[in-house]
């Protein structure tokens, strides 16, 4: 089937089988030249969250998605995001915290909490370490115990949370 | 110390960060062909016929291959160093299928969807045979056999019996010392089948380079081995066979073993076209390997006032369809842990079995969080029944400085091994910052009326690389503006080995840590390492970098010495600098410039080390937890660790190593097992129901680094990569026999078997 | 891969029945998928009804609840219509189904319509009397969600389209609590138990008890309801809602398998049971947060 999708801020259209998921779609090519590597496979059972992406801006697990679900839809995988300055400021704090080890699941994570932080911004709130963890709750990494990645994304909270504080008109909010 | 012991900036976390096209699979050669595996649907079945003509019809499929067509050359996939503790007991392709998955073809099509389709029109016709799924039938069982053919090397008992590697290994005379104890504890405990789980599944692509030589890039952790193992089974020369190992999603021993490389080359061979493979993780759950599922019995001699005076571990194991690390995982088991509590009576035996199941192998730890969960469970009842209080039970008896183990001496790797003597030990301290931090004997209140609350602890050691047989090479190789390139043989998989042998270097010829770029593992290009195992890789690895850097620091010292018209001995490196005296300074780089253009010498060289000890790391963790007596609920609140690693090198990354060592035991301890049925089927095999840790599974974790200098490490260091996983498993069941009153012999304690438990005590 | 003929993108909902009746081949609807994907059925072409008009929560004026089928699990854990009614019951079992990823798309019909006896929302709807609206090409239908579970993964639809859930007005101010047990945080329930009940002047009112995980198809423990109903608060002791829970358990009918056995499902009904009715019972309705479930 043909798919036209918003893929990164781009117009692209995917052929793709109509059984295939958006997770075939985006890492495997095939006919579609673009491999999204970052998008990573690691279960094809919604479990572990190495596929996530964004789908309209929500996080999806793209080996539970239909590719043709996409069609008239926005994708946006970490690549999309290269140049998002609350992108890279979390990558930057990921590797400060030495929340990166094989690095496999990060992508998956990075995406998880890149939406995380962007609706607690939008709504003033600064997540607690709860909040976090639900957000990686679909993010399985065998490596780090979450300790140091979770530490990660509550620095990057603290300084938005400072950031908003500092413009005017916003106090800060709790959660 | 500048560089050792300074949280760098971990040398690819960027990249990896970015999700740049870094592992195995990001990167496809033109004209790839996509290879899947037919499994056996029967446990034990000789394969009658295999019969490919309709999925070799179907447009798109290249190629299926199976063991008619391939020779048949007796090898094991253990990935070990020669020669191989393991049995020679797997071929290629074998003739008879001794699980539910083992090979029976591989197919390669144009795309995956083909080849997958190809697997169902492969038509085979199956002998079934008598499977044996309970390690105990197995044993008994003579007359049916799993290996019919003996193993070429004696390690198993193939053709004999089903018992794949044997133990019986005795210091002191145990039976006589019971005698004289004023009590005996003998008590049961049963570990699990669990899978290491990486994220990134295995996965190899293979092709010829341009003068027909075979590649294979593929996420391993032991490239020399591997390769040394394809050029036999394929008959090639080493030469002519290039491993590459880019980044690999984790590991954690599931990838010292040849899952798949032998399948990828052996269709490049055949259709002379690039092959990837890739697991599901059903394939991994299912044909990978799992930890070795166990049953331990141990026997206590005890004096009144608390000394032990015997212990004795009797280890049954499952090693599945396949012996690979069969004796050596086993003899961890023991050797690893019950040096622990050294006594001058110690027996231990293992009878590891051949059954049909899912092929047992090495998974962090390697044999020790198995024991490791025997003893530290069995310290706590000994503790009870001569009414000792656990904690003091343990430092009455704990391994001391100075102390040696007489078991190393008796087991080794497979084979005799040398006697260890303990060169450093931050064990006591670790106790107390870890008793400190958990607030031991200051039990918390229970946060619920219905809930229960208890803490609990265990010791643990393990090793660093194994004594006498483990070793790595290194080559540093100075350029003219100062920087430094390395090429290890050592494979790092995610757990930051690149970094740390980088912050050696740096160290060693004072210069900055970001100055040194790393190539780690390619046949080709870097020399030799055993690979990433036995939590070698800084203690062994380390020691090979530190060895070269200092070769080439000593040349350069040399060089400026005659350049300055010094001695030798006079000429200091630091911070980037060479000097000898107040004087004479210059720049590394303008040392490295004058070399290459005056002297004309490249400052390089290559180091080969091995350690004829492996000195232990030690760790003490503590688990708070609150159970649910109603419900057999367990909620781990919170876990402490504190570990004696040596020199950490890199805290964060050393800190890295135990959280997530910690993440995988609760695992063990709570909720992971692959389970098998009696038929040999695994019930569980995806990520909905083989449950790992999540964010949401984890407690409060305090980590405390315990430095120590160990002499024979590079800078003091020794090893943390498995020690951690060691002690959580009992200290969450010790923690909720502390609430509950019940133990639990066997783990997981999911919810049910601490319900069962509770009530069968009340019963 | 997952082999299929043809994805067919509904617009709406009579869209959606006629190009399922369109054949050629067998079709069925695809609304997350995330079901779909794990369990892949045989069929030539799937009817994806993610625009259909089938994703609104729509509250009418009397306070009753209309929540269409292609709503994902997301939009019901975080909608404030869904989180005020009964507590939050609703609002609370989806949050706590699959993980974050999985909740953005996974929907309240596809949650029904696989029919797994472990639905984690299937005992909060039954606990709140949910109805089910069903469309065909021709027909329409609408039955208690207690009639639509057939067996495992079995209903009643046989092709026709779920179009929503509709709940009264009646159920919103019950007092409702769930509770589930599992292995691991993000894990299939072993045991679900969801109740609903209200109290007037000091007397209990209308009892829903549901059980999930415990019987073929998510159930109501009928008689262990008409313990509860129409005592006094002051009658019910612990030792009378200990007696429902058994009852309870009594009703349910659970298997062995890999993750728990029947005998241990059967008793932490009781026990579930017992003590989710006695948080109802004591739930002081000045702490009655808006937006969320005790
Ligand atoms: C990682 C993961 C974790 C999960 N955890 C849980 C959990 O904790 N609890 C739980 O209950 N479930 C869980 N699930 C299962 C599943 O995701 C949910 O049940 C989800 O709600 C299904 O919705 P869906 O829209 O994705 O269904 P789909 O996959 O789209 O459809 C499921 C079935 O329903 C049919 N269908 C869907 N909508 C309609 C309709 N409107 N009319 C007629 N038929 C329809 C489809 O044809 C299909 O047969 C989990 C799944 C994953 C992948
Ligand atoms: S690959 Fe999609 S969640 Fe694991
Ligand atoms: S860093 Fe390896 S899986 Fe997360």
């Amino acid at each position: 089937m043909k798919i036209d999708v918003r893929l990164n801020g781009r117009d692209t259209a995917w052929e793709a089988p109509a059984g295939a998921t958006l997770l075939a779609v985006l890492r495997d090519g095939g006919p579609n030249p673009a491999r999204m590597i970052s998008v990573k496979r690691g279960c094809e059972t919604g479990d572990c969250g190495a596929c996530t992406v964004l789908l309209d801006g929500q996080p999806v697990n793209s080996c539970v998605v239909a590719a043709g679900r996409a069609h008239g839809h926005e994708v946006t995988t970490l690549e999309g995001l290269a140049a998002d300055p609350l992108m890279i400021s979390l990558q930057k704090a990921l590797v400060d915290h030495a929340g990166v080890q094989c690095g496999y699941c990060s992508p998956g994570m990075l995406i998880s909490l890149y939406h995380l932080l962007r609706e607690c911004r939008a709504a003033g709130v600064r997540p607690d370490d709860h909040a976090i963890r639900e957000a990686l709750s679909g993010n399985l990494c065998r490596c780090t115990g979450y300790v140091k990645p979770v530490a990660a994304a509550a620095a990057v909270a603290a300084a938005l949370e400072a950031v908003q504080a500092a413009a005017p008109g916003k106090g800060t909010v709790a959660s | 110390m500048t560089e050792v012991g300074r949280n760098v900036t971990k040398i690819d976390a960027f990249k990896l960060a970015r999700g740049e096209p870094v592992f195995t699979d990001d990167v496809h050669p033109v004209g790839m062909l996509w290879a899947k595996v037919l499994g056996s649907p029967h446990a034990h079945a000789r394969i009658v016929s295999v019969d490919a003509t309709r999925a070799l019809a179907l447009p798109g499929v290249v190629d299926v291959a199976w063991h008619a067509q391939v020779k048949a050359i007796p090898h094991t996939r253990a990935g070990q160093s020669h020669p191989e503790p393991s049995p020679w007991d797997t071929v290629i392709m074998p003739e008879k299928a001794r699980f539910i998955g083992d090979r029976v073809a591989v197919v390669v099509a144009e795309d995956l969807a083909t080849a997958e389709k190809a697997l169902g029109l492969i038509d085979v016709q199956y002998e079934v045979l008598p499977a044996l799924t309970d390690m105990d039938e197995a044993h008994r069982r003579t007359d049916v056999l799993i290996h019919e053919v003996p193993d070429p090397r004696g390690i198993a008992e193939g053709g004999r019996s089903n018992v794949a590697a044997r133990i019986d290994k005795q210091v002191g005379d145990v039976d006589a010392a019971l005698k004289t104890c004023d009590h005996v504890v003998e008590r049961t405990y049963w570990l699990p089948r669990v899978q290491a789980s990486h994220i990134e599944p295995h996965v190899a692509i293979s092709w010829l380079d341009e003068d027909g030589r075979l590649v294979v890039r593929t996420s391993t952790q032991v490239p020399f081995h591997l390769r040394r193992i394809l050029a036999r089974i394929l008959e090639m020369k080493e030469a002519d066979i290039r491993v590459i190992k880019p980044r690999v999603g984790g590991g954690f021993g599931d990838k010292q073993e040849m899952v798949m490389e032998d399948l990828v080359a052996l269709m490049t061979l055949r259709t002379r076209r690039p092959v990837r493979l890739e697991f599901t993780r059903t394939e991994e759950l299912i044909c990978a390997r799992v930890r070795h599922p166990q049953r331990i019995v141990m026997t206590t001699g005890v004096m009144n006032d608390g000394t032990i005076i015997a212990n004795r571990m009797q280890v049954t194991a499952d090693t599945g369809a396949y012996g690979s690390h069969a004796l050596t995982v086993q003899g961890n088991t023991g050797q690893k842990v019950l040096p622990m509590y050294p006594c001058a009576n110690i027996h231990f035996q293992v009878t590891c079995l051949y059954t049909n199941n899912p092929i047992s192998g090495a998974f962090r730890g390697y044999g020790a969080p198995q024991g490791c969960f025997a003893l530290e469970c069995h310290i706590d009842e000994v503790a009870k029944v001569i009414g000792m209080d656990r904690l003091e039970l343990r430092r009455k008896n704990h391994i001391r400085l100075g102390d040696t183990d007489p078991l190393s001496a008796k087991l080794g790797e497979g084979k005799e091994g040398l006697v260890r003597v303990i060169r450093s030990t931050g064990l006591e301290k670790a106790i107390e910052l870890g008793c400190e931090a958990i607030g031991w004997g200051r039990k918390r209140p229970p946060s619920a009326p219905h809930l229960k609350r208890g803490l609990g602890m265990a010791l643990a050691m393990q090793g660093s690389g194994i004594a006498g047989v483990d070793w790595g090479a290194a080559t540093v190789k100075l350029n003219e503006d100062g920087s430094v390139n390395l090429a290890v043989g050592a494979t790092d998989i995610g757990q930051g080995s690149d970094t740390v042998l980088a912050q050696i270097c740096a160290q060693e010829l004072g210069i900055r840590y970001e100055d040194v770029r790393v190539l780690s593992s390619d046949t080709d290009l870097t020399p030799f390492d055993v690979g990433a195992y036995a939590s070698s890789t800084t203690y062994v690895s380390g020691g090979a970098v530190l060895k070269a850097a200092r070769l080439v620091r000593e040349q350069l010292a040399a060089m400026a010495a005659e350049r300055w018209k010094c001695a030798v001995e006079e000429v200091r490196f630091g911070a980037g600098l060479v000097n000898a005296g107040p004087d004479r300074t210059m720049t590394v780089a303008e040392l490295a410039s004058h070399a290459l253009y005056h002297v004309k010498v490249q400052p390089m060289a290559t180091a080969s080390h091995m350690s004829n000890e492996s000195p232990p790391p030690f760790a003490a963790q503590f688990a708070d937890v609150e159970v649910d007596p109603q419900t057999g609920e367990v909620f781990l609140r919170r876990f402490a660790s504190a570990v004696d690693l040596g020199t950490p090198i890199h805290p964060d990354l050393a800190e890295g190593q135990i959280e997530g060592a910690v993440a995988q035991a609760i695992g063990y301890a709570l909720f992971e097992e692959v389970i098998v049925d009696a038929g040999g089927r695994v019930r569980n095999p995806n990520f909905l129901d083989y449950k790992i840790a999540s964010a949401l599974d984890m407690p409060e974790m305090i980590t405390i680094l315990v430095p120590t200098q160990e002499p024979s490490g590079p800078f003091g260091a020794k090893a943390a990569g498995e020690v951690p996983i060691d002690g959580p498993a009992p200290a969450i069941v010790n923690a909720i026999c502390d609430a509950v009153g019940v133990r639990a012999y066997r783990i997981p304690v999911t919810p049910e078997r601490v319900w069962r438990q509770i009530k069968e005590a009340g019963e | 891969m997952w082999d299929l003929k043809e994805y067919r993108i509904a617009g709406s909902a009579g869209e959606a029945v006629a190009m399922m009746r369109r054949g050629p081949g067998k079709g069925v609807y695809i609304a997350g998928g995330t079901d779909l994907f794990l369990f892949p059925p045989t069929c030539d072409y799937v009817v994806d009804i993610n625009h259909a008009g089938l994703s609104d929560i729509v509250g009418s004026p009397d306070g009753d609840l209309f929540i269409g089928a292609a709503t994902t699990l997301h939009d019901l854990a975080t909608n404030p219509l869904v989180n005020r009614f009964a507590g939050g019951l609703l609002s609370e079992a989806a949050a706590h189904c699959g993980n974050r990823p999985v909740r953005s798309t996974a929907t309240i019909g596809g949650n029904l319509c696989n029919a797994l006896p472990s639905a984690d929302l299937a005992p909060a709807l039954l606990a709140l009397d949910a109805v089910c609206y069903i469309a065909d090409e021709d027909s329409q239908e609408s039955l208690p969600l207690e009639d639509f579970f057939t067996g495992p993964r079995k209903t009643v639809l046989d092709g026709r389209l779920l179009v929503g859930i509709a709940l009264s007005a009646e159920a919103a101010k019950r007092r409702a609590l769930a509770r589930r047990l599992t292995r691991s945080a993000e894990d299939i329930a072993l045991v679900q138990v969801a109740v609903a009940l209200e109290v007037i002047d000091g007397r209990v009112g209308a009892v829903r008890i549901a059980l999930g995980s415990v019987a073929p198809v998510p159930m109501r423990a009928m008689l262990a309801e008409a313990q509860i109903e129409g005592e006094l608060l002051s009658d019910l002791t612990p030792d009378r809602l200990a007696d429902a829970g058994l009852i309870a358990a009594s009703e349910c009918d659970p298997i062995d398998d890999h993750r728990a056995s029947a005998e241990y499902r059967r008793e932490m009904v009781g026990v579930l049971t017992r003590r989710v009715l006695a948080s109802a019972l004591a739930w002081n309705p000045s702490d009655d947060k808006e937006g969320g479930a005790a």
